[in-house]
């Protein structure tokens, strides 16, 4: 490829792309790497390998530089899954090799001129730059702006309570949930009743977004398999159930 | 073709106006979040985007580089729109459909996995293909790297527009304007910009008939260089969207017809063996790998043609336009629907203009001439809007037929007017005809009261809480074993899909709705759930469940929801081991007990 500025940068862009984006553990900033690999560097390699004795505009080549790499993720994708699977290694090798194999052809038919599109130098001056920075900078207020979550003083907020068995105790354990996802700070209580008894209960605050969890076991003593009822009150009104769901505990011995 | 030149004219001052407009948008939206009624910051936004690019595009000074530039702004800008929309979650209904299948692609590493909501998307990997590769390399989640796709095909769409444009033109002037007019159809805001196939295959098709013009114009020794780009760009497509693919057999199809017309011959440069191509792999795809379509597309095609015939007849009452699906959606104000209407009456006024400048000039161009059918074609769309299953069909054919009428309006001269001798009020009259023509579209596609965020997720003391819908999907993913499929309504069952990472039920195939419609339980319901493997019910009081476009946000104080009887809850109940293991207030889950 001597002489073919352009494929020579493409192919090691590729290449460090490749493997930046995979080292590094932040997806942010991942993305500054595998986004050309993905969305550019496979498009331009394979419009300099079609076009390698022509010399097209560079607004043409772009576009067709951004499409084709979005084709070669589409029919790349089909590729792996027949062969070995859609894995971050697998794409990263196919992108880059394609990127090389359609370096080469556009090299080796370009020959020893150097046909690659002539890019543009825009001059923008110190105003220009100053400018469009400003809109840079107000699209990405715009952006932060819309991913962070405001204050909604007339949405109506409520609680979640559930029951599920404990994860590897096979019903022997259950585990009661309470989450509140109310506007303010709430007290509540909370009653679990297993069997005929009433064995647990508990009172605590919860601000918005908090979440209360019990874990509770069948008591000793007990056979067979024990229903639950977990209730939930609210401090305020402490005879109107606010929630209940329902659940069962398998004694201890007891095969599940 | 003008090369285009370096100069960036006025770029800098109008990128800084549209990022402004943007951060207008972007307030806008988190002032809705809120409670308050932003409407007019947020058209005052878009307006402070769109005008003075449309201003500028009409100059005669630009160069073709500018005008390039300012084209991608617009494109850009009016994507971001939509994203400052919802972020960081995606909130359209086929948008959590399409995640879905993504995360499946980089979970388990293959294609063609089970959908159970749009069981014909996984035949149609393309987009989640690609966006799985962002995903596998960095780490990311399906929104971040389905806004970077999609945006990069929107790059590539306003781009190929306006290269599209130029070349049939002539003019960097026209295409400026031609794409400038593109933005008011009707899905370009919101429907085309959401992460969903169409918004990857339809700038794809776009892309192909723009290289397919500039092969045309190219010298005949120069074929072969098109054919690699050509033949990806149709795989491309038949893989991603099924119409898409069958817009482009059967454009490239009428384009050969054309060149054949004119000039009686089948050789260069008359493109039917890639119609031939088109063809062959579209029917292909479609008969080996997602037959299912059949199904998909049978009955929403056979539904519209017979809402045709019933509206025609007099059989059924015309619908209304502006008109959402059930009682409680709001109506569209008065003004909102004027300007709608006389979007499409100036759009009309530019093809009446353009079709005669069309005759004078370009009839001998086969581009131009099939631009000039898709115009009226367009118009045709617009009556499918009256019956009531066919206005979906319209809506959608609108953004390839937009194409077309883009270019004929832009053809028409009518920014050349000078009223009183005074060539800036022509121009100025045609930046508020460009105006009205993007707000109009963005009213016509798009439901007024979804043109703004509600609030999915809101701030109290500090902390986020969530809505009941996504609060649930949350819990889902972090409680039940990813195996475990509910059965539940719409909304409630795409948050559970994406971001709860669930296989969830919904709607008539199978009959879920029924089920949890139903105030008694009948004997072909348990059977049915468990012949579906389905372990868990959720049962939502609230009647705004079953609308996939408006059923994932908080109920806003003074605006209750209509809730449905009680017993559609509790007779889950009465099903033998079924017991409630989470209730949220109006939402509640049912775990089935196990089949004996």
């Amino acid at each position: 490829m001597r002489g073919h500025g352009d494929l020579r940068l493409v192919a090691a862009l590729a290449l460090l792309c490749a493997a930046l984006g995979l080292l590094i553990p932040i997806p942010g900033v991942a993305a500054i790497f595998a986004v050309p690999l993905a969305l550019l560097l496979p498009g331009y390699a394979i419009a300099a390998a079609a076009f390698a004795q022509r010399q097209l505009e560079w607004a043409l080549f772009f576009v067709l530089g951004i499409a084709l790499s979005l084709a070669v993720l589409i029919l790349g994708a089909l590729l792996l899954n027949y062969v070995g699977g859609i894995h971050p290694l697998s794409w990263a090798v196919l992108l880059v090799a394609i990127t090389f194999v359609a370096c080469l052809v556009a090299a080796r038919r370009r020959g020893p001129t150097d046909r690659g599109p002539r890019w543009p130098r825009p001059r923008l001056g110190a105003l220009g730059t100053i400018l469009l920075l400003g809109g840079v900078v107000a699209a990405i207020a715009a952006i932060v702006l819309s991913a962070s979550t405001v204050p909604s003083g007339d949405a109506i907020g409520y609680t979640q309570l559930w029951i599920l068995p404990q994860a590897g105790t096979k019903g022997h354990e259950a585990q009661v949930g309470v989450r509140s996802q109310q506007q303010a700070s709430l007290d509540y209580d909370l009653r679990i009743k297993i069997g005929e008894d009433e064995v647990v209960k508990r009172s605590f605050r919860l601000a918005p977004g908090e979440t209360h969890v019990v874990h509770v076991r069948a008591p000793a003593g007990s056979e067979g398999v024990l229903p639950v009822i977990a209730t939930l009150l609210r401090h305020n009104r402490p005879t109107s159930v606010y929630r209940r769901v329902k659940g069962s505990l398998v004694a201890p011995g007891e095969p599940r | 073709m003008a090369r285009p030149k370096p100069t960036t004219g006025y770029v800098a001052p109008i990128a800084l106006t549209a990022g402004l407009g943007l951060l207008a948008c972007s307030v806008a939206n988190a002032l809705a979040r809120g409670g308050s009624d932003p409407t007019l910051l947020y058209w005052a936004g878009i307006l402070v985007i769109s005008l003075p690019i449309f201003w500028r595009l009409t100059s005669r000074e630009a160069s073709t580089g500018e005008r390039l530039a300012l084209v991608c702004l617009l494109g850009l800008s009016l994507y971001i729109v939509k994203v400052v929309r919802d972020a960081p979650l995606f909130t359209f209904s086929d948008e959590l459909v399409h995640a879905f299948n993504a995360d499946q692609i980089t979970n388990h590493h293959h294609l063609f996995r089970y959908n159970p909501i749009l069981p014909v998307t996984p035949n149609y990997p393309g987009l989640e293909g690609a966006t799985s590769a962002l995903m596998g390399l960095t780490g990311m989640s399906s929104y971040a790297a389905g806004v970077i796709v999609v945006g990069a095909a929107r790059l590539s769409l306003v781009i190929g527009l306006f290269l599209l444009f130029v070349r049939v033109s002539g003019s960097a002037r026209t295409a400026g304007l031609a794409a400038a007019i593109y933005t008011g159809n009707f899905n370009f805001l919101f429907w085309g910009a959401q992460f969903s196939y169409e918004s990857l295959a339809l700038p794809l098709f776009v892309v192909l008939l723009m290289t397919v013009a500039e092969r045309d114009a190219a010298p005949r020794e120069w074929g072969r260089d098109w054919a690699l780009p050509l033949v990806l760009g149709i795989a491309a497509i038949v893989v991603t969207h099924h119409l898409t693919s069958y817009a482009v057999a059967v454009f490239l199809a009428l384009l050969a017809v054309v060149y054949w017309a004119l000039r009686r011959e089948w050789s260069w440069p008359n493109p039917w063996r890639y119609a031939v191509l088109a063809a062959v792999l579209a029917v292909g795809w479609l008969v080996l790998v997602a037959n299912s379509t059949f199904g998909y597309l049978g009955p929403v095609i056979g539904e519209a043609f017979e809402a045709i015939f019933n509206t025609a007849s007099g059989e059924a009452p015309p619908r209304g336009l502006f008109q959402g699906k059930g009682p409680s959606v709001p109506e569209t104000p008065l003004a909102a629907r004027g300007i709608a209407l006389l979007a499409v009456a100036l759009l009309a006024v530019g093809v009446f203009f353009g079709l005669r400048r069309f005759w004078r000039r370009y009839r001998k161009e086969p581009f131009a001439i099939i631009f000039a059918v898709a115009s009226i074609a367009f118009f045709g769309t617009l009556v499918l809007r009256l019956a009531p299953a066919a206005w979906e069909t319209g809506n959608r054919l609108s953004e390839y037929l937009f194409v077309g009428l883009a270019f004929i309006a832009a053809i028409s001269g009518l920014h050349e007017w000078r009223p009183l001798q005074r060539a800036w009020l022509g121009r100025a009259a045609f930046t508020a005809a460009l105006g009205v023509i993007l707000v109009g579209g963005a009213i016509a596609g798009w439901p007024w009261d979804l043109q703004l965020s509600a609030p999915i997720r809101a701030k109290a003391e500090g902390r986020t809480i969530s809505s009941p819908p996504l609060a649930l999907a949350e819990w889902a993913a972090h409680n039940i074993p990813e195996e475990q499929r509910f059965g539940a309504g719409i909304a409630d069952a795409r948050m559970l899909m994406t971001p709860g990472e669930h296989i969830a039920l919904a709607g008539k195939t199978p009959d879920i709705e029924d089920i949890l419609k139903e105030t008694e339980l009948s004997d072909w319901e348990l059977p049915l759930l468990r012949e579906e493997g389905i372990r868990y019910i959720v049962a939502d009081r609230r009647e705004v469940a079953s609308d996939a476009t408006r059923g994932y946000a908080f109920t806003m104080r003074g605006d209750e929801p209509e809730l449905l009887p009680l017993s559609t809850v509790t007779k889950f109940g009465s099903l033998p081991g079924a017991k409630r293991i989470y209730s949220s207030g109006d939402i509640s889950v049912y775990k089935l007990g196990a089949p004996r």
